[in-house]
């Protein structure tokens, strides 16, 4: 009973450090890291009309963290002029990928088709990300919504990685490895990813081989990418929060350090 | 016959495609290409067999005692999805992407949100520096979750950059000689694959 | 207040429920989740995949060719016959082939030569420094690869440098579980949104 007890109290501790700090509104400064600025700047300096790939690889579960991510760099993207084909490698990530590329080119008043599509989901990623570096079209005869990639405007100058200036995969999980080790060597494909932070230090030697170009990581990550751009979103809305659960954590494993040396001493003197 | 089919067609499958890459021939490019498309499609099939044994699972186990709400929930659930595709499709303001949105996600990033209780719980409870490795394993989780917030910031700008430099190096290499040992695991198991000499694929029919 | 939002608040707080403790709304709300989830990748499936690539080129443009895959996969369901379940066996070496065969130069090259050749950098910089990092990432590959050699028993220098690539692998762990925390507090911080932003409009 006791056990049971203490959990619901750390349960509770947590809920009112994180709902309280949310009441309370506090604009922080957040300094890029490196790997947030250089994907900024990736898109930033891009010309107009060069097509990215947005590959939203993950599932609904990590929403409250990949969405602000996602947001950050499609307004980028759209605000810089870029035309977007936007794909999934998940199935869940499909309906949040066409979601939110509807929201956002809504807000920068794109035209589907023209500045954007959604070519939907594709099973088995290592066969549809190969399939892609042949033709996006064989991958992909039909967009999210049924209708023939071909009549787009935006896939007629789009046949493979060739005409793809850069994948923006956007994940939960390994999803974005297979983009680095499968379109990378063999299509010289370039890749980014906006992560989820438990992913980040997974991905740090393909980050150091530079076989990653950069990496959004995370609600932090998020912040950052809406500090560059200007435009503040859940990532800045959440970071007092995750802050103070960060504190509470680290709180926790002092206080339970403490608790345990000190057990040990007085069992060393009994 | 019943391994020695599967066998050779693993055999086939897989030296087609570990060739193909070293050959531009058109030939190859059109039987790649062909190889590509057809795992795909028999990829998809394994899906409906998950859901065909789901189903199969969830009729079996709805006589057991108390187990048959849960069981219908799950089955009328299932059948809800394709029922709302098939009346209003899948675009923009469709009830199927309504369900998605208002009760799937929803759901889904709340049962994964269930983790940051467990965390913390874990914390107070496990996270102890009884030895050496213990103790450099916490003090790096500490400085990482102390750099990545911006409060550290406004105390000190060594702490993201402590955080950055253990991130980009001692964690790095440690991560690197994993994932090295991970691909060299992986091309012999390949290799093992193709030549039939793994065969625990072939198991559990 | 919008019916969407209702929906997912309600059933938000079905899923905390289980915090006190596993109860029947917990269950319901999980078995719902189930039952919903499966449906729509069915749907995904079967949309994207099944009439894209599948019954479109196969019925209407007439890619008699494509009669093989669907017959290897329509094979899968054998496995709920128990006389026929070995016929299942030839989609799946199928795809294990055709995975191991691409999965070969892929591993060699971007798993493990590049990873290897990424380690090699100069020790003294163009301007004479010497170069840490080069150093700590060197060690730290090499000791922990030590760790990962099981050929040899872990006795003398072996044993020695395995050591020393286990605290370099804590490092790892102690990275990893940092942002892992981060990660679970970040989902949880967006579920708080929604509740006081959306669902009970505490914040405007």
């Amino acid at each position: 009973m006791t056990t049971l007890r203490t959990r619901w109290i750390l349960f509770a501790g947590l809920a009112v450090v994180v709902i309280a700090s949310y009441l309370i509104t506090v604009h922080f400064r957040t300094t890029a890291s490196p790997a947030t600025q250089a994907a900024f700047d990736y898109l930033e300096t891009l010309p107009e009309s060069s097509v990215v790939v947005f590959s939203f690889d993950h599932e609904a579960s990590s929403l409250p963290e990949i969405k602000p991510i996602s947001l950050a760099m499609l307004r980028h993207a759209f605000q810089k002029n870029l035309k977007i084909v936007g794909l999934s490698l998940f199935a869940e990530g499909t309906a949040i990928g066409y979601s939110l590329l509807r929201k956002t080119a809504g807000e920068y008043g794109k035209v589907y088709g023209e500045d954007y599509i959604f070519l939907g989901f594709k099973p088995q990623y290592i066969s549809a990300i190969l399939g892609m570096g042949e033709s996006i079209r064989r991958v992909f005869p039909q967009d999210y919504l049924g209708n023939v990639t071909d009549t787009f405007s935006i896939m007629r100058d789009v046949e493979d990685y060739n005409d793809i200036e850069m994948v923006i995969s956007i994940a939960d999980g390994d999803r974005t490895v297979q983009w680095i080790e499968y379109a990378g060597p063999r299509y010289n494909q370039k890749v980014m990813a906006g992560l989820t932070a438990a992913m980040i230090t997974s991905y740090d030697p393909y980050l150091s081989s530079r076989q990653l170009y950069a990496v959004v990581g995370g609600l932090r990550g998020a912040a950052e990418y809406e500090t560059l751009l200007g435009k503040r979103g859940g990532g800045n809305r959440g970071m007092l929060a995750q802050s103070s659960a960060h504190i509470y954590v680290i709180a926790l494993v002092l206080i339970g350090n403490i608790i345990y040396f000190r057990n040990r001493k007085r069992r060393g003197r009994g | 016959m019943r391994t020695r089919i599967p066998l050779l067609v693993c055999l086939v499958s897989g030296i087609i495609m570990f060739a193909q890459y070293f050959s531009s021939h058109p030939i190859a490019k059109t039987v790649y290409n062909g190889i590509l498309e057809w795992w795909q499609i028999i990829f998809a099939f394994t899906m409906f067999v998950g859901v065909a044994a789901f189903i199969r699972n969830s009729l079996k186990n709805m006589r057991r005692k108390g187990e048959a709400p849960y069981r219908v929930a799950a089955l009328v659930g299932l059948t809800l999805m394709p029922l709302l595709a098939l009346i209003g499709g899948t675009k923009f303001g469709s009830p199927f992407l309504w369900a998605f949105d208002n009760m799937i996600a929803p759901m889904q990033s709340t049962v994964f949100s269930l983790l940051a209780f467990f965390v913390v719980s874990a914390s107070f409870r496990g996270f102890r520096a009884r030895t050496i490795p213990a103790t450099i394993l916490l003090l790096t989780a500490l400085i990482v979750l102390i750099g990545r917030i911006p409060i550290a910031e406004l105390i000190s700008e060594s702490f993201p950059k402590l955080t950055f430099w253990i991130q980009s190096y001692p964690s790095m290499a440690a991560r690197r000689a994993i994932l090295i040992g991970i691909g060299l695991g992986s091309m012999t198991t390949a290799l093992r694959v193709i030549l039939g000499i793994e065969r625990t694929y072939l198991r559990g029919e | 207040m919008d019916i969407g939002v209702l929906t997912a608040g309600i059933l938000t707080l079905a899923i905390y429920s289980f915090l006190y403790k596993d109860n029947p709304v917990y269950k319901m709300a999980e078995s719902w989740l189930i039952g919903l989830s499966i449906g729509y990748a069915l749907v995904i499936f079967w949309q994207t995949t099944i009439i894209d690539i599948l019954i479109v080129p196969l019925f209407k443009d007439g890619r008699v060719v494509l009669v093989i895959p669907f017959a290897l996969g329509l094979l899968m369901f054998s496995r709920f016959s128990r006389g026929s379940s070995w016929l299942s066996r030839i989609p799946i070496a199928f795809m294990i082939g055709a995975g191991a065969g691409v999965a070969i130069p892929a591993m060699l090259y971007a798993r493990t030569l590049k990873q290897m050749s990424a380690s090699v950098m100069p020790l003294i910089t163009e301007n004479g420094g010497f170069n840490i990092e080069a150093l700590v990432v060197a060690v730290g590959l090499l000791s922990t690869l030590a760790y990962f050699y099981f050929s040899r028993e872990h006795k003398g220098p072996i044993g020695k440098t395995a050591k020393l690539g286990t605290y370099f692998l804590m490092i790892f762990f102690g990275a990893t579980f940092g942002y892992t925390v981060m990660s679970r507090m970040s989902t949880f911080v967006g579920r708080v949104d929604f509740l006081l932003t959306d669902f009970l409009h505490v914040i405007r």
